[in-house]
């Protein structure tokens, strides 16, 4: 009963520390925090930093630890959307398409050049971000590209429950990631992959094809938050991409300290990022603007790494 | 325990039962609990122990995992930590450092080229770069040299002069201890002897001219044993196929091998280090690719050229690999995990895992195999090396394989646990399979194998079977023609 009372208390400290900090932020600012709204901004308005986690989960499991490319990616695809159908007059259901395939492509030029050609990959994937930075701002001419239709904004803002749709596909998508992980062969294929590629290559799993397939995977949830974020934004700004990087790492190393401490995991990532959505709106509400995202998510990333080691040595003694 | 001034003292145990973290706890890798002291020389060791002051004290360590920097070369690996530097500029004085590690190799009879890279090289010479390190700080008559399983490694020929070379050291006054799972060994080079047994020192300082090796085992387990191999049902072999044949093989070492390996049968593979022996099982289990060469098993035949390890756990090939760290086990793993690895592509269906089957065979292999503790999530990498090893077996062996390749697969485990791993491997056989043991043990080939194959430049050159498959009788034919070859390069050395 004690073993299993630390067990929990290890497992779900990061829950606690969220909780404190809601009643924190709620006793001290009870008429700007304790609404609804501060409820519905929390969960509703993290599309982009849940598909960039997951993304980035998906490389980080099969032990590529720095993708620094996810936010880059997400971002060409959420111009190419506006840029295609707005200024080209495109059909907006194909735009879609072709930023999704842009999405994935880059994850699989990422993939050829990583496992393929065995290219460092922060090299490959700082000059990625930066290239497809400037495309982005090419296509769209330095401008923020808007005017999305109001119908096509459902697929992001579509109201359930009293809260926009792209929360629930957070949910189903870290839901499913969580079963392949747990549940089927490709996930305890891809942990040990991330584990120990020799191993799991003598074991006769296809070690070069799963990392591959990571990159791809990677790249294709990019290209669909790409598309959602645009589409619930009805355009969007291709310079704001990059601020997204540092909160997704983050995230997903704060997700090491819940659910399975030790091991990247997607319902942990999950909380990871309400976490963080959490902190920083509490901030804002008591009247920190403009500079407090950048001090808090750069804390929050030396933080969730630092815990991220702790709970594993931890968790492996 | 007390290690006198100039004595090799013999420290054993059971897996488990606490050497390597003695050994780590004296060499300030883990800090002890309190109450504890330690003293060198007369003077008492501040504890926990900081690693940076092992060298004044004169205390080196060479660890079980030899502790190598494999991107680096043999001279950055031996001089590491003592660099001397030029005063104006603080740059590292290579020519003295190469002349340095040279002297430190050549004082262990072993010509190692400075500059090579030590991944690159075979595991004797590992070994030989690791206590080259920890003997070059040794000043004559003072402190103590710590030996964790290091001369596991060694071919038998550079293990006598190992020994020499530790008596020497006692000799001059210093203190050896030596961290041993051959018993053979510590008895014949160990002064005295000291019995670990769940963390407990049941045998104090005993001297090695009142025990024997049977006497030793008992105060091990704390219970008689026969050391002796386990018993092994006969089996007939008369006309069935043969589990596997293989023909022409070739690799960076072996050059041309073609063998058959009956049902039930278990094939011993020998020589001495360079010879090819060591080089065969990666080649048959395709964790290395060969440049030429075939292997039928179970009616498909499989171009080892190009096949990937895939293909050959399909077929039914099992390897367990040497370097358990490296390529056995995933060490931040669960038991349970590591033991289904090959198996969950074949039970699972693409969107199923399924967790009754995960759990049966890991229960399997911790009641067959006999590990502990008997904890299924277990992280592997806390388990104790012989118990790291059984896993490892057990993984392997719970797929049935029709081929089993095993590389040293008793080495540095305890009598206990040997017995155990060998009467799983003799049911593996008498159930029909096809083992093939590649090793140095001379004991362990003799205890286990139906036939001993001796490997010479690349080559079976000679065949022993059945009654001649004896310590002795392995012994002679691996260090026949020693006048000539390869062989005769690295005795002259020696």
């Amino acid at each position: 009963m004690a073993g299993l009372l630390r067990r929990g208390a290890e497992r779900y400290a990061l829950i606690g520390v969220w909780g404190l900090m809601i009643a924190f932020y709620w006793a001290i600012e009870p008429a700007d925090f304790g609404t609804s709204g501060t409820f519905k901004t929390i969960f509703g308005s993290q599309a982009a930093l849940v598909f960039l986690s997951m993304a980035l989960l998906c490389t980080i499991i099969v032990g590529e630890f720095v993708d620094l490319s996810v936010a880059a990616i997400l971002g060409l695809c959420a111009t190419i959307v506006p840029v295609l159908s707005v200024l080209h007059g495109m059909n907006v259901t194909l735009a879609s398409i072709i930023a999704v395939a842009v999405g994935t492509s880059a994850g699989a030029i990422n993939g050829i050049l990583v496992v393929g050609v065995g290219v460092n990959i922060i090299v490959v994937t700082l000059g990625m971000s930066t290239l497809l930075l400037g495309i982005a701002l090419a296509v769209s001419h330095l401008h923020i590209v808007s005017g999305l239709s109001d119908s096509y904004s459902k697929i992001a803002l579509a109201d359930v429950f009293g809260l926009p749709i792209t929360f629930y596909y957070g949910i189903a998508i870290a839901l499913v990631f969580a079963y392949v992980l747990g549940f089927t062969p490709l996930g305890r294929h891809m942990r040990f992959v991330g584990s120990n590629r020799e191993v799991s290559r003598l074991a006769g799993i296809r070690v070069n094809r799963i990392r591959f397939g990571a990159f791809v995977m990677s790249g294709f949830l990019c290209g669909v938050g790409g598309v959602v974020i645009a589409a619930g934004l009805g355009g969007f700004d291709p310079s704001s991409s990059v601020t997204y990087l540092l909160p997704t790492f983050s995230a997903v190393f704060l997700g090491t300290a819940v659910v399975q401490p030790g091991r990247f995991n997607p319902i942990g990532t999950l909380a990871g990022v309400y976490f963080l959505a959490t902190g920083i709106l509490g901030l804002q509400e008591l009247g920190y603007a403009g500079w407090i995202s950048d001090v808090f998510y750069g804390a929050a990333l030396i933080i969730a790494v630092t815990l991220s080691t702790v709970v594993r040595r931890v968790a492996a003694a | 325990m007390t290690v006198q001034p100039g004595e090799i003292h013999g420290l054993v145990g059971q897996n488990g039962s606490g050497k390597t973290t003695l050994v780590k706890l004296l060499s300030g890798y883990h800090a002890p609990d309190s109450g504890g002291e330690v003293q060198v020389d007369g003077a008492p060791v501040g504890l926990p122990v900081r690693p940076a002051e092992l060298h004044r004290l004169g205390m080196s360590v060479v660890h079980q995992d030899l502790g190598l920097l494999d991107d680096f070369t043999v001279v950055e690996n031996v001089r590491i930590g003592a660099f001397r530097r030029r005063r104006l500029t603080r740059s590292i004085r290579w020519d003295g450092e190469r002349q340095l590690a040279r002297e430190a190799l050549q004082h262990l009879g072993h010509e190692i080229d400075p500059n090579a890279r030590v991944r690159d090289l075979l595991p004797a010479d590992r070994a030989t770069v690791a206590i080259a390190r920890a003997l070059q700080h040794h000043h004559p008559g003072r402190g103590v040299i710590m030996f964790d399983e290091s001369s596991r490694a060694l071919p038998r020929d550079s293990l006598e002069h190992f020994h020499a070379l530790i008596r020497e050291v006692a000799g001059r006054g210093g203190s050896v201890l030596l961290v041993s799972h051959q018993l053979e060994e510590v008895l014949s080079v160990a002064d005295r002897v000291t019995v670990l047994r769940d963390g407990v020192v049941v045998a104090s300082g005993t001297p090695t001219s009142e025990l024997d090796e049977h006497e030793l085992i008992r105060l091990m387990l704390g219970y008689e044993l026969d050391s002796r191999a386990p018993a092994r049902a006969a089996v007939t072999r008369d006309g069935r196929e043969p589990a596997a044949r293989a023909r022409g093989v070739c690799g960076r070492l072996v050059d041309g091998v073609t063998l058959e390996i009956g049902s039930s049968e278990i094939v011993g593979v020998t020589g001495l280090m360079g010879s090819g022996f060591e080089e065969l099982p990666y080649l048959l289990g395709g964790a290395h690719p060969a440049q030429a060469g075939e292997l039928t098993v179970g009616g498909r035949r499989i171009d080892l050229a190009t096949a990937c390890p895939r293909d050959l756990v399909d077929a039914g090939v099992a390897l367990v690999p040497e370097r358990r760290d490296a390529q056995g086990l995933s060490l931040s793993m669960s038991l349970l995990e590591n033991v289904t690895l090959p198996r969950v592509r074949v039970h699972g269906s693409p969107g199923r895992l399924g967790f009754g089957w995960q759990r049966e065979e890991a229960d399997w292999v911790i009641r067959e195999l006999g590990v502990r503790p008997p904890a299924p999530g277990m992280t592997v990498g806390n388990l104790s090396g012989g118990n790291q090893q059984k896993v490892m077996l057990g993984k392997w062996l719970r797929g049935d394989p029709r081929l089993l390749v095993l590389h040293e697969p008793t080495r540095a485990v305890d009598v206990a646990a040997r017995r155990d791993l060998m009467a799983v491997i003799f049911r593996v056989a008498t159930s029909g399979s096809g083992v093939l043991v590649a090793g140095m043990d001379a004991n362990e080939l003799q205890s286990m194998c139906d036939r001993v194959l001796i490997m010479r430049d690349g080559r079976i050159e000679e065949e022993l079977r059945g009654a001649a498959v004896t310590v002795e009788g392995v012994v002679n034919a691996v260090y026949r023609n020693h006048s000539n070859g390869h062989a005769a390069v690295r005795e002259g050395v020696a």
